[in-house]
């Protein structure tokens, strides 16, 4: 058996959802196994239905009132009695800050191997070698998986697309008796981030730049060639991090997620945080002085150059350009 | 507050990485190796929450010679004593055993009221190392925190998590307790020269294996929950054209590119 924690808020399936979904129907292909979604909450039933048509065999249900909101200590202690009940091969968790926030301690509680950020697998012989990222993405590592299954793994947002989700199915919904702990951690509120003056969710063309520019001063460059193409600005995590800029102005998993026609990485070396957050840009660039960096993977143009170089001599050839 | 600090040594972030023979690591032996970011960022906050509530900050480290590197770098910071795990036992542990090490080591030397840890290390970058250690300690945890607020009586904790697109959310934990430090939640200082010398009179114990009271097939590689098979750069799928020349070639190609062929200009 597969099984697949879903991730939901509001009642609905969240996006990681279906690319665990994705995810599982392939391990299912590869590994002849049947695939079981767990479901934790209170007030879920229209997501069970939502889930019951994609083609998968069971939705395991674990409805209480004490699970409406997210608690790592309810999640580990439901999940273990499950888990160990019935034995599966492979338990598939979003790499996501819900994820990661209860499965170390799952995995580690039940003493079985946990692969985290996983963004590909294969199948050797019956064994099953999953892959994830290393180095901020630099390189990639393959892992053997020790001891008896189940084996955990978190899928990276964005490794396994949603757009492949197989539907069609009826799956056989059962209900779980669910006995949440007594719990370490209580929530208090959630509040979301002002957008501010920095709302880039509408904004045709982008320009972001990324830790490359070395300093708060030098940020002056991508102001100016945004404003030279007619652009909005948008920056990395390591540029908010330093306090170069607002963190209204990231671009990623943990702030902006952007679609423009135009996206402009400047000195951005492209960590999966920010390819999550603006991948489905029409057309990107990134100008970058490491050939190997990342974000040339998902740029349709690329200029392995020094930006100090680079961007100033755009930018004179777009203001000329200007009538 | 007895807050312990953990610190992962990493290659400088200007290393150049090359991948070693047998592929299941990279080359190591010369190059220079640094406290993995994140871990500043949780040192930096050990260091205000004791400043603001008193106690001790113990930093805590796995590894060879660069490990002792790093806790020194941590020590001049200003953290109060440091733990040193040396043992070639501990050589090629996964997050599950260096955990569980680490928290031996925890345990070994009282408990902590407050163990932090960066949120994801520049190597391994799992995230995992600190939630696991919880697990082995039992004690309550939280992820991703970007605001640490503790108690007037030192007992419970108010924090703020970082969630997915700008949402954060506030969690209540009692003590002890195991938080994992986003970047950004503060900005980690510098050590001063002052910091530097006073760091060599500080307390600092090595610990090997056997004095964890671990044998040896439960640490390090042996302990390890998976074992790494290959480790690659990546084939790039993309279809990206490169523009060459001079700087300024390259920019007037962009441009042109832009008008005429995805014509987003």
């Amino acid at each position: 058996m597969i099984f697949v924690v879903a991730e939901h808020k509001d009642a609905r399936i969240k996006p990681i959802t279906i690319e665990l979904l994705v995810f599982a129907q392939r391990l299912s292909r590869d590994f002849g196994q049947p695939i079981t979604a767990v479901v934790l909450g209170s007030g879920i039933g229209p997501l069970v239905d939502d889930l019951k048509t994609k083609k998968i065999d069971r939705v395991m249900v674990a409805e209480h009132q004490d699970l409406a909101e997210y608690n790592p200590d309810s999640y580990v202690a439901v999940l273990k009695s499950v888990l160990e009940g019935e034995k599966p091969f492979v338990v598939l968790i979003g790499h996501t800050t819900q994820g990661m926030d209860f499965a170390p301690r799952l995995a580690a509680s039940m003493r079985h191997p946990l692969i985290a950020g996983c963004v590909e697998y294969e199948k050797q012989g019956d064994r099953l070698i999953l892959s994830r990222q290393i180095f901020n993405a630099k390189m990639n590592m393959k892992t053997g998986l020790r001891g008896e299954p189940p084996y955990f793994a978190t899928a990276s947002p964005g490794a396994f697309p949603a757009d492949e989700v197989e539907s069609g199915g009826n799956a056989e919904v059962v209900k779980i008796s669910a006995q949440p702990a007594a719990s370490r951690r209580k929530l208090v509120e959630r509040v979301e981030a002002p957008k501010g003056k920095a709302d880039l969710s509408s904004a045709p063309i982008i320009v972001s730049g990324g830790r490359g520019l070395k300093q708060k001063e030098n940020f002056n460059l991508i102001f100016d060639l945004a404003d030279a193409i007619g652009g909005s600005v948008g920056a990395s995590r390591p540029v908010v991090d330093a306090e170069w800029l607002p963190r209204e102005y990231q671009v990623g998993s943990s702030g902006q997620t952007v679609s423009p026609k135009l996206y402009i990485a400047v000195g951005i070396s492209g960590a999966i945080q920010h390819l999550v957050g603006m991948q489905t840009s029409r057309c990107i660039v990134a100008i970058n002085k490491d050939a190997e960096a990342p974000i040339f993977k998902i740029a349709h143009y690329g200029i392995v150059d020094d930006l100090f170089k680079v961007v100033p001599a755009l930018t004179k050839i777009l203001k000329d350009l200007k009538p | 507050m007895k807050i312990i600090s953990c610190m992962k040594p990493v290659p400088d972030p200007a290393s150049r990485l090359i991948i070693n023979e047998t592929k299941t690591w990279i080359k190591d032996q010369d190059l220079t190796f640094v406290a993995s970011e994140a871990d500043n960022y949780a040192l930096e906050e050990a260091l205000r929450l004791k400043e603001k509530h008193g106690g001790e900050v113990v930093v805590l480290s796995m590894g060879g010679e660069e490990a002792a590197r790093v806790l020194r770098s941590g020590l001049a910071m200003g953290a109060d004593r440091a733990i040193h795990l040396l043992d070639a036992k501990f050589k090629g542990a996964d997050e599950f055993s260096a955990a569980s090490a680490l928290a031996k080591a925890i345990q070994k030397d009282g408990g902590a009221d407050l163990v932090l840890a960066g949120v994801q290390s520049d190597d391994l970058g799992t995230g995992m190392t600190g939630t696991m250690m919880a697990e082995f300690l039992a004690s309550a945890h939280a992820t991703v925190v970007v605001g640490v607020e503790a108690s007037g009586d030192g007992k419970s904790l108010k924090v703020r998590r970082e969630l997915e697109g700008g949402i954060n959310e506030t969690v209540e934990l009692g003590m002890p307790a195991v938080l994992t430090i986003q970047f950004g939640i503060n900005q980690p200082r510098y050590a001063s020269l002052k910091g530097i010398m006073a760091a060599k009179k500080k307390e600092f114990k090595v610990w090997s294996a056997a004095d964890l009271g671990l044998p040896a097939e439960a640490v390090g590689k042996a302990g390890a929950m998976y074992e790494v098979k290959e480790i690659f750069i990546p084939e790039k799928k993309s279809k990206v054209e490169m523009l060459g020349g001079t700087a300024e070639e390259a920019a007037a190609a962009l441009v042109e590119k832009l008008r005429k062929e995805a014509k987003v200009l």
